[in-house]
């Protein structure tokens, strides 16, 4: 018997979308700076074991990246638009099925995983997956800015795909599965936008406009967040053995205090609720 | 009096809107920002209860926080310089996390509700715990017993509760065990061992359990030992828990159980490797039922109580509360619907009701049914815009026959009824159900809905007065199995016919259902008994994998659109799946 820990089969109605040759690739072909990046790329993708958990970390951005979607079916109000976001959650359910098998036959392929803290370098900023590091705010967008956020997301997640499947000459089984999800994210890209213009007409443009900003925007934080974060952390540890060695040692002899088994309960007495100690 | 209670920023966050005693409205934030375990502070949770008795924040008398952010604090940091050297890189982390929101509850609450830091409460975390099981349930007095991962210092406490006849409650908590020696602490240690999400894949390990012996309990004994009255505490060079956030086992935990498994690694029981995980895991289930066992004998031969209330997320593994009953000594036992730290809310607002501000004790009813109710129309708008085939019945009676016929085709029904379960479970209101006969629908059920582990049994509903002609019950486990919080033998005799909710080891986590609490569940149930001889449905939640459970009647069509699910029934309406020739949707759009 096998026991797997994830779904071994697609959902029933996991429809595979109508599909229109080959134009997709084209329009979705690398560009820019993905181009420049291509050797970059090669190299990322070049480690087994490294493009093994990859997959499987692109699974699960699939997978949360579907729910989304379903997220956003259950919240319009337009029929047509919840049919889309029915059929995308469901393709990226699909997708998350697709890496998280490919990624999983990489793995048993090359063995198993290393202890924790010898991780292979995994390079999510050259290559991040669909969603990439956008982070989609559902519940707070509305119809037109969310469909022009979707939109500029599909097109920079096929964009990268795009770059993968064409630096995946080493292994032809995991470029066929880039190949195969390139076809949905170009049909997602392009309802996204089609609906845009359908949903808000005349403010089509604008959203866009805004959309692109805001993932500036939302860029900037994060590198200013991530460094803040960096500076942060050495603050807190130059204190950590600056100041907090005679506390520690005065922990330490308290630990030592401390009987093993019951303690005593604190009083729950009637002042204690005011309190947050 | 209007106290509202909350818990936030650890597990699941939740609110509880506690109207002169009795609870109005409970809901998880999950269930409304549609994150599973969200754990943010629960803006949208206070916003549904609030609206529920249509009261602005101002109108509360008090808000009650379920823990001690200062005490928690202190903590966290005596964890960190006791950890000195070994903490430098957690350190940081611990303090960033902490020093934020986390921290300055008083100041998010009081911004948030616009209400002055004098109505704003804080009760203790097992504090919390212990009023959730006892106030929410009929016994006058009892044992408590709360134990989970952490909350402040305590990990784990004992007390008394008693309900007296002038209205006065008391509930003293008598003694506790201090982090690191956590029960739960050493459940998710090996949860994380066993390749598991911590938090999350604590039940998987008890599923596990089941397909393995107990062959390390030796080496499980080496990092836990007992202290006296039934006490135990960890040893700590077998844990990583306490000094960094990055996993949770030693080198030398390693050493012990050999190599953990890999979240991704596929798990066979019938091979070697997976033989191995499922033993360890028979281990530790044993060893922490060997150690609630002792601690509930020694306080029911101190107390000299009947009953045992339990609450926080240990009491959420049914195969040690079925043991517990048999073998504890106390002859009823109480577990409420949401042990965990979502139910910590209602707790929180209850202990402040009841004790703090000394209100009498009122009795309200002891169902799992608190949160938002589900809207049929909104069911058969979405379905017939999509045009999907919605059929409508004349009367409940004939929704259930209808229901019924349905499940006795084999059909995987999508239930949606009143108002949505507080807790983890889906106890009958948001329920995928189908006939509880055959593998076969076991395995439907894993494949193409729940996607997940076949060695995570399925539960069964059963009316509660027949309960003991299918399972083995010992006495009060009709009573524990209200929330499906006890496993139970299924009777040899029904293993067969009950083949897709029975585990591997015979046994079953079993629903009883009360016709006062569900009826029309059990209406349905009877029905269902009628047509095939067996009163008994299998029950999941209605969820997908990684997603809440359902709320509103736009969820649960959601759900159905993406996986197996037959039909959906809210109201009078019948949702079926299209056809199988019917296609998705192309861009229908402008471009
Ligand atoms: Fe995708
Ligand atoms: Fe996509
Ligand atoms: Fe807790």
């Amino acid at each position: 018997m096998t026991v797997e820990t994830t779904p071994s089969r697609e959902p029933q109605d996991a429809h595979k979308p109508v599909r229109s040759g080959d134009a997709h690739l084209r329009i979705v072909g690398a560009a820019g700076l993905d181009r420049i990046l291509r050797p970059l790329h090669r190299w990322v993708w070049s480690d087994a074991r490294r493009r093994g958990e990859k997959l499987l970390k692109f699974a699960q951005t699939e997978a949360d990246g579907g729910r989304d979607i379903a997220r956003a079916a259950e919240r319009t109000h337009d029929a047509l638009l919840r049919r889309l976001y029915l059929r995308h959650a469901l393709d990226e359910q699909r997708h998350a099925n697709l890496f998280r098998t490919r990624g999983r036959a990489i793995l048993r392929e090359v063995g198993q995983k290393r202890e924790d803290g010898d991780a292979t370098f995994d390079g999510n900023f050259f290559s991040p997956g669909e969603r990439g590091l956008d982070d989609l705010q559902v519940d707070e967008e509305s119809e037109g800015s969310l469909l022009a956020f979707l939109h500029l997301s599909e097109k920079a997640a096929a964009r990268r795909f795009a770059v993968y499947q064409e630096v995946l000459e080493v292994d032809p089984v995991t470029r066929d599965v880039f190949v195969d999800v390139l076809k949905d994210e170009a049909f997602h890209m392009n309802y996204t936008l089609s609906q845009l213009k359908r949903v808000e007409p005349k403010k089509a443009g604008w959203r866009l406009w805004w959309a692109r900003l805001t993932r500036l925007w939302k860029g900037y934080l994060r590198i200013a967040s991530a460094i803040a974060n960096v500076m942060g952390g050495i603050v807190l540890a130059v204190q950590y053995f600056v100041i907090l060695p005679i506390f520690a040692l005065m922990a330490k002899r308290s630990a030592k205090k401390e009987l093993p088994g019951w303690a005593p309960a604190r009083d729950g007495g009637e002042r204690s609720l005011r309190s947050q100690y | 009096m209007k106290i509202l209670g909350l818990s936030a920023h650890y597990h699941d966050s939740a609110a509880a809107l506690v109207i002169d005693g009795v609870p109005v409205a409970v809901v998880q934030e999950e269930r409304l920002s549609r994150k599973k375990n969200d754990a943010a502070f629960p803006l949208k949770a206070i916003e549904w209860c609030l609206e529920q008795a249509k009261l602005e924040p101002e109108e509360l008398d008090a808000v009650v926080f379920y823990e001690k952010p200062m005490l928690k604090f202190e903590r966290i940091l005596t964890s960190a310089l006791r950890a000195f050297p070994k903490s430098w890189s957690s350190f940081p982390k611990a303090m960033k996390n902490s020093l934020g929101e986390k921290l300055w509850v008083k100041g998010i609450i009081s911004s948030h509700l616009g209400i002055p830091g004098s109505k704003i409460f804080f009760t203790e975390h097992h504090q919390a715990h212990a009023a959730a099981a006892f106030l929410t349930q009929p016994a006058k007095r009892a044992a408590i017993l709360t134990a989970d991962g952490v909350g402040e210092w305590a990990t784990l406490s004992v007390g008394v509760g008693e309900k007296m006849d002038d209205g006065r409650v008391a509930i003293k908590l008598l003694r506790e065990l201090h982090f690191p020696h956590s029960l739960g602490m050493l459940y998710s240690t090996f949860t994380a061992f066993l390749g598991f999400e911590v938090n999350e894949g604590e039940y998987k390990v008890m599923g596990l359990a089941s397909y393995g012996k107990p062959e390390y309990v030796d080496q499980v004994r080496q990092v836990i030992s007992p202290e006296k009255n039934g006490a135990f505490s960890l040893h700590l060079d077998f844990f990583d828990f306490h000094t960094t956030a990055k996993r949770s086992y030693s080198e030398k935990f390693v050493q012990l159980f050999g190599k953990p498994r890999a979240p991704h690694e596929p798990l066979d029981p019938t091979t070697p490797e997976g033989a191995r995980y499922a033993n360890v895991a028979a281990s530790v289930q044993r060893v922490l039922e060997d150690t609630l066992v002792e601690i509930t004998k020694s306080l029911h031969e101190e107390t000299g109580e009947s009953v045992l209330c339990f609450g926080g997320g240990v009491a959420l593994n049914g195969v040690a509360n079925g043991r517990i009953l048999r073998e504890s000594g106390f002859s009823e036992m109480y577990v409420p619907c949401s042990p965990g730290d979502a139910g910590c809310a209602l707790g929180a607002a209850l202990y402040a009701d009841r004790i703090f501000f000394k209100n009498p004790h009122v009795d309200f009813p002891d169902h799992p049914y608190w949160g938002p109710s589900v809207d049929p129309e909104e069911l058969a708008a979405v379905a017939s815009e999509d045009g999907l085939p919605i059929e409508t019945v004349a009367s409940d009676d004939a929704l259930l026959d209808r229901t019924v016929d349905l499940l006795a085709s084999d059909k995987i029904v999508g239930w949606m009824d009143g108002p949505c379960e507080l807790g983890p479970r889906a106890l009958g209101n948001r329920s995928i159900l189908a006939a509880p006969h055959t593998v076969a629908m076991k395995d439907r059920l894993n494949k193409e809905i729940k996607y997940r582990e076949e060695f995570r049994p399925f539960a069964p509903a059963v009316p509660i007065e027949v309960a003991g002609e299918y399972f083995e019950l010992p006495p009060g486990g009709a009573r524990l199995g209200a929330f499906m919080s006890g496993v139970f033998p299924v009777k040899p005799e029904w293993r067969d016919k009950l083949a897709a909710i029975t585990h591997v080891d015979g046994t079953a986590r079993v629903q009883t259902v009360e016709r006062d609490k569900a009826p029309k569940f059990y209406a349905l149930l009877e029905k269902y008994g009628k047509k095939t001889g067996i009163p008994i449905l299998l029950n999941t939640s209605f969820n997908l994998a990684g997603e809440p459970i359902v709320t509103r009647a736009v969820e649960g069509y959601s759900t159905l659109r993406r996986c197996g699910i037959d039909v959906v029934i809210a109201g009078r309406y019948i949702v079926s799946k299209k056809p199988s020739h019917a296609v998705m949707p192309t861009d229908g759009g402008t471009s």
